[in-house]
């Protein structure tokens, strides 16, 4: 369904990530764990395109994607970055509608569904995006990549500096999205309880490259290596 | 003072003001909505003006060469910005080179094709009196044409989807692209629209300031200044901006001399320059 193989890529001329390959089936969800600095954010920007592929293919549906990343987005890639990004300067009706109309969908409608979603975004509907809350600001980023109607949602920390009542919100929206609309996630996380109360298998990385693939029952079982996924 | 002075300064101020903010528009579109500054613009003008002036001398009436100037402006936009600009983005002083550059080529261009000196087109003046004193009534049209203008861009920025796009992606370019936008087309369309506010003005402007080849510079610098004086909310600070400032002059150059007119508008730019280096407008919360 979704496939990375081989991914090697980085900024400039320093590479990061060394040959990564990794897959995810239809309406699953998979965690990518590993500490600080171990490339998965360049691993998530290497599959929207925003990241050059020094080497490496991407695989969405079944199809290979092409390297632009609007293209991608089209393809039913949605991405929530490390720290939001939402559009600041725009409302949070437009943050979701530009991304819905960019990929052919009714604004209007995806709005609607969209704030049935999430209810606390309703009440800042008119209000700029970059006035809002950090927690609610991930929760419209969260938003507008579902706009898209993704078949693959990539959510990069999104947990990071958010209130733990908003965190449950959305471990409960993901489930349920998941087995909703069939909508396969792979999720980089710090935080290891958000990750297994969610996803059933989980990669390793470490020193830019997987260093071991493993399911939420081995990993719940494994002390020493949570304890060094959450030491610092 | 007698209060017919008043309203004359008063009218003839705003009306300098709002011509200062027709011919800047386009400007702000392309700096605030592409962050690239187009030291062509004042040549884009240019071109619209001798492109409306062509289509009289052939006989089209002056209300249909203005569409005709706009839609020859955008044109040579389009191109522009996919032979030129596209490759800078992000290089905003290389941009800034590259279109200096190209604005001397259309001056050059216009002096081979239609000389140094052109002539006026035929508009029936007529004058209205407040008083003692006998005003143009086409200068003054021009506060009207210059709301509708504001209201055209603004309305064509928030509410449709083109606009929504080409906000996002000067907001946040990468997040643009990830969810879908096709940034470098809606580069594309933003610089011809703003090359086509330049043409739009240049015609419009026709019957006030005659079409020569080097028209331009002299709105290159004063509308150059008043869009880095507005800042990021590029409109709504444009809009004050050329109100302040070109109002501003126009009225002390009617109380005492153009050049102190002049003087005012460079003093003032300077002083709001160093009190707000990222322009007036860096820390409003508003669209555009």
């Amino acid at each position: 369904m979704f496939k990375v193989s081989g991914a090697t890529g980085g900024y400039g001329k320093t590479t990061i990530i060394r040959d990564v390959s990794l897959e995810v089936q239809p309406a699953e969800i998979v965690a990518l764990l590993g500490r600080n600095g171990v490339g998965k954010s360049t691993l998530m920007r290497f599959a929207t395109g925003l990241v050059k592929a020094q080497a490496g293919t991407v695989e969405i549906a079944g199809v290979a994607a092409p390297p632009a990343p609007s293209k991608r987005a089209k393809m039913g890639l949605g991405y929530v970055p490390q720290g939001r990004f939402v559009f600041p300067r725009m409302t949070v009706i437009e943050n979701i509608s530009v991304a819905a109309a960019s990929n052919g969908f009714d604004a209007k409608q995806v709005v609607a569904e969209l704030f049935e979603d999430f209810p606390l975004l309703v009440p800042k509907a008119h209000d700029l995006a970059g006035g809002l809350s950090g927690g609610q600001q991930q929760v419209l980023a969260l938003a507008r990549a579902l706009a898209i109607r993704p078949k693959i949602l990539l959510l990069d920390e999104p947990t990071e500096g958010v209130q733990p009542s908003i965190i449950d919100e959305m471990a409960g929206v993901l489930k349920r999205v998941n087995q909703e609309r069939e909508i396969a996630i792979l999720v980089a996380e710090q935080n290891l309880d958000f990750c297994l109360s969610i996803a059933e298998r989980a990669y390793v990385m470490e020193k830019g490259a997987i260093r071991m693939e493993t399911d939420r029952d081995s990993l719940l079982a494994d002390k020493v290596l949570q304890q060094e996924l959450l030491g610092v | 003072m007698e209060p017919d002075f008043l309203a004359t300064v008063l009218l003839s101020s705003l009306s300098s003001a709002s011509i200062l903010l027709i011919a800047t528009l386009g400007l702000a579109v392309v700096y605030g909505l592409m962050g690239v500054i187009n030291l062509a613009h004042g040549e884009f003008l240019m071109v619209g003006a001798y492109s409306a002036l062509t289509a009289t001398q052939i006989g089209l009436p002056f209300l249909l060469a203005i569409p005709f100037a706009v839609f020859m402006t955008m044109l040579i936009g389009a191109v522009v910005e996919l032979l030129i600009i596209r490759r800078l983005y992000g290089r905003i002083f290389d941009t800034m080179l590259a279109t200096w550059g190209l604005g001397m080529v259309f001056n050059q261009t216009a002096v081979l094709l239609f000389g140094t000196v052109s002539p006026g087109i035929g508009m029936p003046q007529w004058n209205f009196r407040i008083g003692d004193f006998s005003l143009a009534v086409y200068p003054l049209t021009m506060i009207v044409v210059a709301a509708l203008l504001l209201a055209f861009v603004y309305v064509l920025m928030t509410k449709t989807v083109y606009g929504m796009k080409a906000r996002a992606s000067i907001q946040e370019p990468q997040m643009a692209q990830a969810i879908g936008i096709d940034s470098a087309r809606v580069n594309t369309l933003t610089f011809a629209i703003g090359c086509g506010l330049a043409g739009f003005a240049g015609a419009i402007l026709l019957p006030i300031i005659p079409a020569t080849p080097s028209m331009g510079l002299f709105f290159a610098v004063k509308g150059f200044l008043t869009v880095v004086v507005a800042g990021p909310v590029a409109l709504t600070g444009t809009a004050l901006t050329a109100l302040g400032l070109g109002g501003g002059a126009s009225v002390t150059a009617s109380f005492m001399t153009s050049v102190i007119g002049d003087v005012f508008f460079f003093f003032v730019t300077a002083l709001l320059l160093w009190l707000y280096p990222l322009g007036i407008s860096s820390k409003w919360r508003r669209k555009l």
